[in-house]
């Protein structure tokens, strides 16, 4: 279903959408708000990213053209997510392999004349918190280029997200989710990175979600959300949270939860059953 | 016009069956099913399907395709069912096919046709949402119990859903297993239809989920030199391009579920095989969306928090 915009609530934000093929988005107080969607990559540029990100393996599904971008114009401030980075966080954060529950089974099997054992993490748990960067647009020979001139300063602090004043209805502008990777864990679970966001007369706000289900083994669940309010001539103030949860299917089960996977489908449903293992905040200052 | 082929002309049309229909329908199934081999014989020509996932419409564009049963001889191999929004459809028109022409359609089993991975990815929930009880769903497993678990062309082609095993050198060793139950976690039927091919192997390789084998080129030239056979068909794996094959033509992926879950914008394909068994590879895009029953729909703008 595409979203049916009201003109009038267009109008009184002082925002225009615009949609062309994969592209679309919204210009409102000084931001460029666009998400783009497209195919998995395919079996050539699979192979190229294979080889940059020095690795045989990659998610079953990568949207590598994928992709969310929030650009403050004046500033030249770009916020943005995609896979490649995603995946190069994994490459770094290397987590050992998650046993399934057959392995134990497994262990008794006799083995085959000279085994390797694939030690790489196929849950392609990631510590992404979404790419950044001061871009500027500049004219050479008479042609729009941009060039990234500096990294985003995030820094520590205590304000906190508005979750109150964003749970009130006030009419979304524009909305979209992307998924940036999936895989189905060859039927033992789904591991699903996506960003979704909506744009409000009074503010932008997403969430970086990093989904993932071992059946019968773990659930982990990283979310990153940022908020932007869109306060006039001030600078403006990016927010951004990240949560990290994480637990096993035996702790759930010893807390009274079920133990089988069909009911563990809907992140947002369960997030609130599972412990927090790791929360920072963070704020950026946009100066123009 | 008899019940059978009134049912089969009401599947095409997406209509479920009653389940009093579904109950017998699988009853004739098993009496044709339990007399078919572990490596079921197929004579071509024949055109090889791969994973369909309850893709009822993009199936039917696999049909326009390659043409219908029983004008052109089927062999599929396997995940009828699963993530797609009509696995109930996609298989009992399968089934039906396979009651109706038993000798013009071959039907072998994937790892998703299993009681423990229905009920985690669709078919269950399906099959209790269409018609209020899980009979159907019972009836249908009960069914996958009796599948094959390859099929062999002409005894030049080994078709299977997942790949080799370890436990398994020769045909002869497949066909003594005995196929009529659940989906092991383990041993040579589970192999079959979970392994998958590998580039960064040789030999052996097992999987960093300690469960699940891969297998290298070199495991590949020994069975296919073993059983004298050209080559291995296999499905089980998503290929944006519908089919691949790996370690040099001695075992090709084909991949039947056009853009997958709905979003992937993969093509698949099928492959046709004439009487001298000479092939062609047919690609065909997920029907578009007008065709369809029930819109595919993005998800509708919410207040996320």
């Amino acid at each position: 279903m595409e979203l049916e915009v009201d003109e009038n609530d267009l109008n009184a934000a002082g925002a225009e959408v615009f949609a062309n093929g994969g592209r679309k988005g919204i210009r409102i107080h000084g931001w460029l708000i666009e998400s783009r969607t497209n195919s998995i990559l395919n079996s050539s540029t699979v192979q190229e990213w294979e080889k940059k990100l020095e690795t045989s393996h990659l998610p079953e599904m990568v949207f590598g053209e994928n992709t969310l971008i929030l650009k403050h114009l004046n500033s030249g401030t770009k916020i943005h997510f995609k896979a490649f980075d995603a995946l190069c966080g994994w490459k770094q954060e290397a987590l050992p392999p998650v046993e399934v529950p057959a392995a134990a089974k497994w262990k008794f099997r006799s083995k085959p004349f000279e085994e390797v054992i694939l030690d790489y993490d196929y849950t392609f748990t990631t510590p992404y918190c979404g790419s950044g960067a001061i871009e500027i647009e500049k004219e050479l020979n008479g042609t729009k280029i941009s060039e990234e001139t500096g990294n985003l300063h995030w820094e520590d602090c205590k304000e906190e997200i508005d979750l109150v004043a964003l749970a009130s209805k006030e009419p979304i502008l524009f909305y979209d989710e992307v998924v940036l990777y999936e895989d189905e864990l060859a039927d033992n679970g789904v591991s699903l990175l996506t960003v979704k966001v909506r744009v409000m007369p009074s503010s932008w706000f997403l969430l970086l979600q990093f989904w993932l289900r071992v059946d019968g083994v773990l659930i982990r669940l990283r979310e990153t959300r940022m908020h932007c309010i869109f306060a006039g001539s001030t600078n403006p103030v990016v927010l951004r949270e990240s949560c990290w949860r994480e637990a096993t299917f035996q702790a759930l089960a010893a807390n009274g939860h079920p133990f089988d996977s069909a009911a563990y489908n809907d992140p947002s449903i369960i997030s609130q059953k599972l412990p927090v293992v790791k929360r920072t905040t963070q704020k950026l200052v946009i100066s123009s | 016009m008899s019940d059978l082929d009134r049912q089969i002309e009401q599947l095409k049309r997406c209509e479920p069956l009653k389940e009093s229909e579904v109950k017998s329908l699988c009853l004739k199934a098993i009496e044709i099913l339990v007399e078919e081999s572990n490596v079921q014989r197929v004579d071509a020509p024949v055109t090889i399907c791969g994973d369909i996932h309850g893709q009822f419409y993009d199936m039917k564009e696999l049909f326009k395709v390659g043409g219908d049963c029983p004008k052109t001889n089927y062999l599929f191999l396997g995940d009828f069912v699963d993530r797609g929004f009509y696995s109930v459809e996609t298989f009992l028109l399968l089934l039906a096919l396979k009651v109706r022409y038993p000798d013009r359609i071959t039907l072998i089993r994937g790892n998703h046709e299993s009681r423990q991975i229905t009920q985690v990815y669709g078919f269950y929930d399906e099959c209790l949402r269409k018609y209020g009880s899980v009979n159907v769903w019972r009836y249908c497993t009960d069914i996958f119990d009796y599948l094959s678990l390859s099929a062999l062309i002409e005894n030049k082609i080994f078709s299977v859903h997942g790949g080799l095993s370890p436990a398994i050198s020769t045909l002869d060793q497949i066909r003594t297993i005995d196929r009529k139950q659940e989906v092991p976690h383990d041993g040579a039927m589970c192999d079959l239809l979970w392994s998958d091919p590998e580039d960064i192997v040789d030999g052996w390789g097992l999987s960093p989920r300690g469960a699940g084998f891969l297998f290298g080129g070199s495991v590949v030239t020994g069975f296919n030199h073993t059983n004298n056979i050209d080559y291995i068909c296999r499905a089980h794996q998503l290929v944006m391009e519908g089919y691949k094959w790996m370690f040099n033509n001695q075992i090709v992926t084909v991949w039947s579920a056009p853009n997958y879950c709905y979003r992937c914008g993969n093509v698949a394909a099928i492959l046709e095989l004439d009487g001298n068994l000479n092939k062609q590879f047919r690609v065909f895009d997920a029907a578009p969306q007008e065709s369809r029953g029930a819109p595919a729909k993005k998800p509708a703008p919410d207040y996320f928090l």
